[in-house]
Parts: C-alpha cells; structure tokens; sequence
C-alpha cells in the first residue's frame, strides 16, 4: 500500500520533542483567506475599490474570532461615517464564494480543507492549494436556522468547549478530565486560541491530550534512550506527574476523529488505537474500513481513487490514528480528516 | 489569484492514483454511494435534569440520518417550549454535541444499552 520504505524506527510513537514539533506546526498553519463585502450590501459611500480584506488566519481559529479586526478593517478603509457607526457586527455571516454557508463554530482549517475537498470534486475548477479561500460576508439577516447558532464569539466558545468535552468522553470514556479543569483553565483554552498563544493553549491542554511517550504492550519496544525523553519540554507539559502510561495515546479507548467527505456527509465512528490483531491502527486500515470504494483494500492491488487531508497536509495511509490524536489533532480535540478525488489521469510524483 | 498549476502540490505516492478511463466516473459513484442517507431509525431516550418537566413518553425512535439539531427541535415541540425559552441538551450526562453531528454519528458513538440518551435541563448543567 505505501511505497515508502519500512519503519526502522521503534515505533511511530516518537520522541516528546517530536511531539511538542509536531503540535506546534499544526498550531502555527495557517490559511490564507480574501474576505469580500456582498457587493449589494455595502453601504453607500464605501471605499469599493478596497472592499476586500486579506488574512493569514490560524487553522485553529474560528470565523467570529475575526470578527473585530474584519471590522476595524471596514471601520477605518471602507465605510464612511455614518455606515462604521450603525455597522451592526452581530448580524454578519459568512459564505463560501460558490454559495455554501460556512459554519461559525467549524474551525478555519478544517473550513478550508473542506472548501479544497470540494473543489475536488468539480474537475472544471483550477482548485489550488494556496489560493485563497474566497468568502463573501453579508451584512445583515444571518439565516439563523441554518447557521444553527448565533453568530456570536460567546456561542463559539461554547460549541468549542462542548467539541473538547465530547472529545474527552470518546478518548477516555467520562468527561473528567475536562471537568477536572478550573474554570480559569477551561477560560485559557479560548485564550490560547484567541490570541493565538501555544503555551497558553497547551499549558492546559496537555492535561487532557494523551501522551506519546512509548507504551509496552503495543508497540514494538522503545529505544533504550527512550526513558530519558520522558520529561516533555516545558512548553508542552509544565509539572504533570501524570503516569505516562495511563495517559499515552495508545490507551485511550478511541481517538476523536471525523471523515470528512467532498460536499458531506460527516463520519464519525470509535477509533480504537489498536486494532483487534494487535497492530496499530492506521489513517489508511480506518479509511478502508469505512470508504471501502474509494480506498480498497491493499490485498486488492486495486488504486487508492482518493487522499486524505489532515490539518492541510496529505498524511500518508501508514500514519497511526493514535499518533495523529495526540500530534495533529485540533485544538478542539478532533482529527479531521478531509477526503478529496484524486484528477483523472494525475500524477503524483 | 488562483494557482496557475492545479494540484501544484505534490502528494506522496502511497496516494497515487492510476491513470485510466474510468478512475474518476468510479469514484463519483462511490461517493454517492457514501452520501446515501442512513434510512434506519434509532432509539432515542430523553432524561430531565433538575428542574426540566418529565415527559410522560421518553422513548421515540428517530431516523438516524436527522442531525441532532432536529432532536432539540422535536424536544422542544414536545415540551411546548417557546421560542427562546432555556433548553440546554446533553449525550450521556456529559456534553453538548455539535448541532450538526447527525443522530447516526452519535449513536455510533455514544449509545448504551441500544439507545443513545440525551438528558434535557433548562439551565447550564456540565457547561
């Protein structure tokens, strides 16, 4: 199935440097986004030759937490006077270029994988990786029932917390580890997201996200080196004297993950970290279990018609589903992963 | 500003597909095969919390294709709930799923005894 060579390596389970690496390039992607004004609701006397704003926007961020700089944006450049003072933010709501609504409490990243998914699907359309996700933003009567949540940055934070919560439950089977939580804590995962802070984030949400130090049962044993390692950087795990074990990401009952398909639907479905042979679940074992016709078996010989993007990148189909819940997981907790077709007749070297 | 090279980007080989006739026509198919909608219905119990009222029948089956958004609009009906009047939803005592998660999804997930179970409050409870 993969035409890379062999692991030599230990396990996929890798040091907590390489963690600490990982979760903090998944934390630092970004997307580029072009926010444009409908053109039929911008007020009179505004600035149309600047009514476009562009932003490199967290992947881990939320829509309505650009809000005030979108904003400020229309405030100072665009609108006149009158139209910055009656500008009445609670009434905004976003749309993808083609016409989809895009979800408030969806993260920007997985928003935008989702667009690109989309795209591919549709072969007439030159979809890029890098171009901009074009978004209209409308001023006034948000469709409510559809956006299924007010558009506010206070009703995203709680459909955060409820994500990290369900995430909790999948991973450990009770909540108690978010529970456990002091009010100020939980508050610092928003923070940590809002002003876009990976100590701050991680600070608390080490607390809660497995390990990856290397376990004994599953994986083939560590390197001799490994008991070393323990100690995770400061950044990523201040004083936790947690058991490794009890928290490591091979023992969690099932990994937070969604299938997400061109255009929908959503799957969602337990992920356990080890398979019933014993083997290490894999991104390409989970995708065949449930996408059978778009990812065949290996043994078949048959071709893959599809790939999988996790946080932007295309993850190769040996990733294991437990190092992907510890390292590339959102900040919601959840693995998304965004299945698009691969073009007639492409080639991918 | 769009890419001049569509797909620009390389993916890694293990993705690759083969060229042929027929690759994209087939995997058009398979997804609509995968967007076909789960006609089967699962059981649903609704428990109060505190001071939310008891409904006399708690038990309904629901299609599972539905998101749960149409749960909490059902609930609402069936407690004669107004419009803005407090309803705060929860799987298994524990938390809030996404509106638009669908009840299959969850009750993939989060079923016990062969019902998924989702508790009413009309105050914030495990907020």
């Amino acid at each position: 199935m993969s035409s890379y060579a062999p692991r030599h390596s230990p396990s996929a389970f890798s040091t907590p440097a390489s963690t600490t690496l990982f979760r903090r390039l998944t934390w630092e992607g970004t997307v580029p986004l072009e926010i444009r004004v409908d053109p039929n609701e911008l007020p009179a006397n505004s600035d149309r030759g600047l009514e476009c704003y562009y932003i490199q926007a967290p992947r881990v961020s939320y829509l309505p937490l650009l809000v005030p700089e979108i904003k400020r944006f229309l405030q100072d450049v665009v609108f006149d006077e009158t139209a910055a003072r009656t500008m009445k933010e609670e009434e905004w709501w976003f749309e993808s270029d083609g016409g989809g609504l895009l979800k408030w409490h969806w993260p920007i990243g997985l928003i935008y994988d989702n667009h690109a998914i989309s795209q591919s699907v549709r072969p007439t359309t030159a979809a890029s990786f890098f171009a901009p996700l074009r978004i209209v933003l409308h001023l006034a009567s948000p469709p409510t029932e559809k956006l299924l949540m007010s558009p506010s940055a206070e009703a995203c934070k709680q459909a955060f917390m409820g994500q990290l919560k369900e995430a909790d439950f999948i991973r450990w089977g009770n909540t108690k580890r978010m529970t456990g939580l002091r009010k100020a804590e939980q508050d610092g995962l928003w923070e940590g997201i809002k002003e876009h802070n990976f100590d701050e984030y991680w600070r608390v949400a080490s607390k809660i996200t497995p390990t990856t130090t290397p376990t004994r049962s599953h994986s083939p044993p560590p390197p001799p080196t490994s008991t070393s390692l323990h100690t995770r950087p400061p950044s990523a795990d201040p004083g936790s004297t947690a058991a490794p074990d009890r928290d490591g990401a091979s023992n969690v009952r099932n990994i937070p993950a969604r299938i997400y398909l061109p255009d929908g639907p959503v799957l969602q479905d337990l992920v356990p970290p080890v398979l019933e042979d014993g083997s290490m679940h894999t991104l390409g074992a989970f995708l065949t279990a449930h996408l059978p016709l778009l990812f065949p078996d290996p043994h078949s010989k048959k071709p893959n018609l599809a790939y999988a993007l996790i946080q932007g990148v295309p993850a190769p189909p040996d990733t294991e589903m437990a190092w992907l819940g510890a390292c590339m997981a959102g900040a919601d907790g959840w693995v998304n992963i965004c299945v698009g077709l691969l073009r007639e007749g492409a080639r991918y070297p | 500003m769009q890419c001049p090279e569509p797909n620009a980007r390389t993916l890694p080989s293990a993705w690759t597909s083969l060229d042929g006739g027929n690759v994209m026509h087939e995997a058009h198919e398979a997804l609509e095969t995968y967007k076909k909608k789960d006609v089967n219905k699962v059981v649903v119990r609704f428990k109060a919390v505190g001071n939310a009222p008891i409904m006399k029948q708690n038990f309904y089956k629901i299609t599972a294709s539905n998101r749960f958004q149409a749960v909490i609009q059902f609930l609402r009906k069936e407690l004669g709930w107004k419009q803005g009047d407090p309803l705060f939803t929860y799987i298994n005592l524990a938390f809030s799923p996404a509106p638009d998660d669908t009840v299959a999804n969850l009750f993939k997930s989060f079923s016990t005894d062969g019902h998924l179970i989702v508790n009413y409050s009309t105050t914030a409870a495990w907020g």
